[in-house]
């Protein structure tokens, strides 16, 4: 439903978005994940046509965008990442102004808009202008707004940024049942919303996709050679020597932050977790843990956007990543990664005036 | 048409929304009802040489000018630059419409409000008629200057507005640009070669104003009008379309 070919960006001398290509399908949701400033913006509001692309060529719901712009952003919705709409108008107001925009007649605006608005929740809101609603109400007018015409394909720039976690829920679910229907295309910095929500991710950086495939897949592809921590009780002199000549292990060093663990990294494809308890009881070792290291699709994230190989044989650079070992809570971090300036401002917030 | 007439509709709300608007629907009209009233007074002077009042109300006293030169670029300052500022350009630029259409719509509801802040002063007109005779022709075409300066004015002032995301910044450029154009008829002074004379002659504003004022209505004054109203509109679409490219 999208076809994205080549796209190139420049704003003055800065390329924002360099040669990006890829497709959505129907029924697919597509999540692009960044660090800030890596190029989602950019590429996205190419999509919609909002900024014509300096090189390559988009195609929606099989129109070019430059050649048929119109039938192709009947076929678009849109919600922008800081969600404007007009405060002075009331929700049902404004709704009607978009439908009448996208060329829709009375009737079927009357309609369209109670659908859309019971869909997204905002019913209870109809009558309220819109400056006197909350961030949550105004992002679900803004999607209201955006599946109002029955488009195929929707693109939703960073659509949680800003709402507190009851209202991410809502906004989260209800991005997964318009994903249902159509194409979705969707933006976003929190790791956790990739791996709930989408069907496929293209992991971008410095206007290149550095990165793409399922979250499933991505995490695999870290995960081609298994990281394996084991903790031997007194951490005897000869393990690391001993271990390493077990079947399936490729490499074995000290853990870099926990002294009594050791880390054995396997040859790419082999489990070697029975020959180390092998080796641990036949050389009267007592085996206090053996944990395999799930890589979490934060640490692919960090290692293609930090300029890392992605490939199973790699070597063993992957341990620059270990922030937390040990602790397989990384995929519920709720976090967004590297969102320095929140509480940044924060603090600016907390200095008496 | 649909995507003009959405905007349009949905402008002139904001319009009647806006305190801004009734702030110039008062000044207007508290500045029109002194300089009528100033007027009538000094026609009833018998030393002062006769005339008629709506001569000298339609563009005949130095407050006309000031009122649309001011009016005009507070009216449309908003009009694109809030749209880019607020960043609802960005969805409303993603739906079907044209960067043509946008401006279109947008104008012509500066235009509408613009006309509806002039219908109450029609109400000097009956006052005159009741004391004396009325030449309601001259009165049509008195109206249809003011008109034809405020849409050129308009024109220049959402033309202000694309190219800049800041309301301020928008007005204070319509109104340099408003200033400009009517220097071009200052100038006409102090020039004296013919062929230059009648050229500044051609293009000055106040002048065409004065002459519709008398009920002589021209074609060269309508084309003229005409002709740079639309220049201005399509300046302002054409900087509306350029902005995508930066």
């Amino acid at each position: 439903m999208i076809e994205a070919h080549e796209l190139t960006r420049r704003y003055g001398p800065a390329t924002a978005v360099d040669g990006i290509s890829f497709a959505v399908g129907e029924r697919e949701i597509v999540g692009i994940l960044g660090p800030n400033g890596a190029g989602k913006t950019t590429t996205l509001r190419m999509i919609t046509g909002f900024l014509p692309p300096n090189e390559g060529r988009v195609t929606v719901a099989g129109y070019d965008l430059l050649e048929e712009p119109r039938k192709a952003r009947r076929e678009l919705g849109y919600l922008p990442e800081n969600v404007a709409l007009y405060p002075e108008m009331r929700v049902e107001e404004y709704l009607g102004y978009r439908a009448r925009l996208q060329g829709m007649g009375r009737g079927a605006a009357r309609t369209a808009i109670g659908e859309a608005m019971e869909r997204c929740l905002i019913d209870d809101v109809r009558r309220q202008t819109i400056g006197t609603l909350s961030k949550g109400y105004r992002q679900r007018v803004g999607l209201a707004q955006a599946i109002l015409h029955g488009p195929r394909v929707l693109v939703l720039d960073e659509p949680t940024v800003g709402l507190d976690p009851k209202q991410i829920i809502a906004i989260r679910e209800l991005i997964l049942e318009l994903g249902r229907e159509r194409a979705l295309l969707l933006s976003t910095h929190i790791l956790p919303e990739v791996e709930l929500i989408c069907d496929r991710v293209l992991i971008i950086d410095r206007g290149r996709i550095v990165g793409e495939g399922s979250p499933e897949d991505l995490r695999s592809r870290l995960q081609g050679h298994a990281l394996l921590e084991v903790e031997l009780k007194g951490t005897p002199p000869a393990a690391v020597e001993r271990l390493a000549a077990v079947d399936g292990v490729a490499a074995v060093r000290p853990h870099p932050i926990r002294p009594e663990k050791l880390v054995v990294e396997g040859v790419p494809g082999a489990d070697p977790r029975e020959g180390i308890f092998r080796a641990a009881v036949d050389n009267g070792w007592v085996l206090l843990g053996l944990e395999q290291e799930r890589a979490s699709l934060e640490d692919v994230f960090i290692r293609l956007t930090t300029g890392e190989t992605s490939s199973g044989s790699g070597g063993g650079d992957g341990f620059e990543s270990w922030g937390e070992p040990g602790e397989d809570g990384d995929e519920d971090l709720d976090e967004p990664l590297r969102d320095a300036p929140e509480p940044a401002a924060a603090a600016d917030e907390e200095v008496p005036s | 048409m649909n995507g003009i007439l959405a905007t349009l509709q949905r402008e002139l709300r904001a319009y009647f929304f806006s305190p801004l608007a009734y702030v110039v629907l008062c000044f207007l009209l508290v500045v029109n009802g002194i300089v009528f009233a100033l007027i009538l007074s000094f026609l009833n002077d018998p030393l002062q040489p006769a005339g008629r009042p709506l001569d000298l109300f339609f563009g005949g006293t130095f407050f006309f000018w000031i009122v649309v030169v001011f009016a005009a670029p507070v009216l449309t300052m908003r009009l694109l630059a809030e749209e880019r500022r607020s960043g609802s350009i960005e969805v409303l630029m993603t739906a079907p419409i044209t960067e043509g259409q946008v401006v279109a719509g947008k104008y012509l509801a500066a235009l509408l409000f613009y006309v509806f802040l002039w219908l109450p002063t029609v109400s000097y007109s009956v006052i005159v008629a009741r004391g004396s005779e009325i030449d309601w022709g001259v009165v049509a075409a008195g109206y249809l200057g003011i008109f034809l300066v405020g849409a050129l004015f308009l024109a220049v002032g959402i033309f202000a507005s694309a190219m800049t995301s800041n309301q301020i910044i928008a007005a204070v450029m319509a109104f340099a640009i408003l200033l400009a154009l009517f220097a071009f008829s200052l100038v006409e002074y102090l020039v004296n070669a013919p062929e230059i004379k009648d050229l500044l002659a051609y293009v000055s504003i106040p002048r065409h104003m004065e002459e519709l004022a008398k009920g002589i209505v021209d074609t060269r004054r309508l084309v003229f009008f005409g002709s740079t109203t639309l220049f201005f509109l399509f300046l302002t679409t054409r900087a509306l379309e350029a902005k995508k490219w930066r």
